[in-house]
């Protein structure tokens, strides 16, 4: 019975089969995602009457905009950040063998293991006035006395890209991993030094990864919420903790919804103009 | 024809070379010379060394020891990107993100050639190998034989003066792989340029190549052209490992060699390709040199036959001559009609038919 729906002697599955491998996933998604979603951005509109108000307000004010473009501003500071940061380490995975690529992935997904909560307290450790960085920094003589580390955009854009980092390595790694050595060497054999092999091939056959790891890193530092609450400054909010703000502190429901549709709008624009350019199905890897 | 194309292939000589691996010496003291616009073929079983001396000459692997002169000049340190020579490798490698026809200009790109001209001379390229009108196509909408071929426009389309091909034709099938090596043989006579080929079958070595070099454990074994490979191979591995070889112990003494059953075949001085000292040794034949001989012939050796085996136009006849050494003949199916399995018959090997060698069997 099951057999005859999933099919696992590697016939074609049918579409009864299909319907209800994918059943959990669209019900999660129903649930956990569209609805909730669809019955706060109704709220944005409908309440207390049905009327635009909330919206105007977000554009009226400029703290609101100011608080957008800033955090657009540092999604995008992380993204490049986790960027060169991870390419050479998947350059590194993809030219490693066996237990070293084991071993870089450990490394790599070893933060997992605790929570994001855990990872931002010990930046607040090393970052803090009597921290290890200020007293290192202190010793080796380039300052006098402390310096204001914690609390800043820095911090934040820091503890951001030490954790989502991992998202950039996996699909750069899968997409350089699809390449064959075989073509370096045509690639030298007809006269590209490395650095042009690097920029004629490697590069163009990675763009699907490195892409699909810059929507990823970008598109989950849009609405990080833990690390700006608890390295950045409460000047320099990003969006995540002011709707926040409006929900716990000010209990304005209707106001945050509307923030969240903007957010959404925005997250639809850059998505739907990635999508333009980037083929989305490559991006888990896939080079050739 | 490409345009701007120089004469001739460069003249390669390869000195004392040698490429360790730790303790492995893939490629142990080899030394050939080969001359400008010569097709040869380096045959091996796996694991002989031929890619490693094929990568050496492209520049991939520094050999630890000895030389690489290309037309006198030694090209031992360069690295490929600076040798000018074209490659044409064992699986596909045109890059899948550009068309045919800029995988055919890519290495004119990498020498700042104008982008007008480079079209021009990949398209031109693309026509050398029969492939007009594919430009635009993205390599995977080639068959297996058309991308091999674009990777071969894209070799030459450079005017290299040498060529190294790495069993570029194992992938395809049969028919494919005969059309190839076909189109090869032409470009390589139209162009004139020097070519190494690297393969492990060895039909393709020897219909190919001018001559033949076999390599066993990184060592070369012999060099030389197919007939002479074939019909005077330089010792037992090389007569083994071209076609069949009947292998016979025997014991020499300076002039008569001594068979296992008893009987003394005196030797011509031609069966002798190296020295051998006396003691033993061992009489190869080809199968197809030995004939059936009368009882009362002065070389008959009694054979006593274990198969027929029938295969159209020849037959091949196993049997055990009277020491149990194992001889096979191939003879014409019109003389076989009356051979039984099981029945003694006679055989003889013709005097220019017979090779000695020195030591054990193979
Ligand atoms: N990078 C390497 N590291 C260690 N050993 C190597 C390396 N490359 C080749 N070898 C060894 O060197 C020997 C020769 O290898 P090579 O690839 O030249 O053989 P080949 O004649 O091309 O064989 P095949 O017909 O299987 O391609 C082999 O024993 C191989 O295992
Ligand atoms: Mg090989």
């Amino acid at each position: 019975m099951i057999a005859e729906f999933f099919r696992p002697d590697g016939r074609h599955l049918s579409k009864a089969g299909i319907t209800l491998l994918m059943l959990p996933f669209f019900a999660l998604i129903f649930f956990a995602f569209l609805y909730p979603l669809v019955s706060l951005l109704s709220i944005s509109v409908l309440e207390p009457q049905p009327t635009l108000e909330n919206y105007r307000k977000v554009v009226d004010n400029p703290i609101y905009l100011t608080v957008l473009l800033r955090t657009l501003w540092i999604a995008l500071l992380v993204s490049l950040l986790s960027l060169a940061l991870a390419f050479p380490v998947a350059w590194l995975m993809a030219r490693s063998k066996g237990p070293k690529v084991a071993f870089i992935t450990a490394c790599i997904l070893l933060p997992f293991w605790s929570s994001v909560l855990v990872r931002t307290a010990a930046w607040a450790v090393l970052l803090q006035r009597h921290g290890l960085i200020n007293e290192g920094l202190q010793l080796i003589g380039i300052t006098s006395e402390p310096v204001r580390l914690l609390y800043t955009q820095g911090a934040v854009v820091v503890a951001m890209t030490h954790v989502l980092m991992p998202f950039m390595v996996l699909p750069i790694y899968g997409a350089l991993r699809n390449i064959p050595a075989d073509y370096a060497r045509a690639a030298a054999i007809c006269g590209a030094n490395p650095l042009r092999t690097f920029r004629e091939v490697y590069l163009p056959l990675t763009m699907p990864g490195i892409i699909g790891g810059f929507i990823l890193v970008f598109l989950t530092s849009l609405g990080y919420f833990i690390t700006p609450a608890l390295l950045g400054s409460p000047q320099e909010m990003m969006i995540a903790t002011l709707i926040s703000q409006q929900i716990r502190e000010y209990l304005d429901w209707p106001f945050a919804a509307a923030l969240v549709g903007v957010l959404t709008l925005f997250v639809t624009v850059i998505t739907l103009a990635f999508s333009k350019v980037f083929r989305f199905d490559r991006m888990m890897g896939g080079a050739a | 024809m490409l345009d701007g194309r120089t004469a001739d292939g460069a003249a390669i000589s390869l000195r004392g070379l040698e490429k360790r691996f730790g303790s492995l010496a893939a490629v142990d003291d080899v030394s050939i010379d080969i001359e400008s616009g010569e097709f040869l073929a380096l045959l091996g079983p796996s694991g002989s060394g031929k890619s490693t001396i094929l990568m050496s000459l492209a520049g991939f692997e520094r050999p630890t020891k000895g030389q690489i002169l290309i037309d006198g000049v030694d090209c031992t340190p360069l690295p490929p990107h600076k040798r000018n020579i074209g490659m044409v490798f064992q699986h596909y490698t045109l890059f899948p993100h550009l068309s045919v026809v800029e995988n055919v200009a890519f290495p004119l790109k990498m020498r700042k050639v104008a982008k007008s001209e480079r079209i021009r001379r990949a398209e031109a390229a693309l026509k050398t190998v029969r492939l007009e009108g594919y430009g635009q196509r993205a390599p995977k909408q080639l068959s297996g034989g058309q991308q091999q071929r674009v990777a071969l426009a894209r070799a030459i389309v450079y005017n290299p003066r040498v060529l190294l091909m790495d069993e570029p034709l194992s992938a395809l099938d049969k028919n494919l792989r005969e059309e190839m090596q076909l189109e090869i043989k032409r470009l390589h006579s139209e162009l004139g340029i020097t070519v190494v080929f690297v393969t492990h079958d060895q039909g393709e070595a020897l219909t190919m190549a001018d001559r033949v070099a076999i390599l066993k454990e990184g060592r070369l074994q012999q060099i030389s052209p197919a007939r002479e490979l074939y019909e005077r191979p330089a010792n037992l591995f090389a007569a083994s490992f071209i076609g069949e070889m009947n292998q016979i112990p025997v014991d020499y003494d300076g002039g008569v060699v001594r068979l296992g059953g008893g009987q003394a075949i005196a030797l011509p001085q031609e069966a002798l390709v190296q020295p051998v000292p006396p003691g033993k040794a061992v009489l190869a034949v080809r199968p197809e040199r030995v004939r059936l001989v009368d009882a009362t012939s002065a070389d008959a050796l009694p054979v006593r036959l274990r198969d027929v085996v029938y295969a159209g136009a020849g037959t091949l006849v196993i049997g055990d001559l009277a020491d149990g050494t194992e001889i096979r003949a191939r003879i014409p199916s019109a003389d076989s009609a009356d051979l039984r399995a099981g029945t003694t018959l006679h055989m003889g090997f013709p005097p220019g038919a017979m090779l000695l060698y020195g030591g054990g069997a193979a």
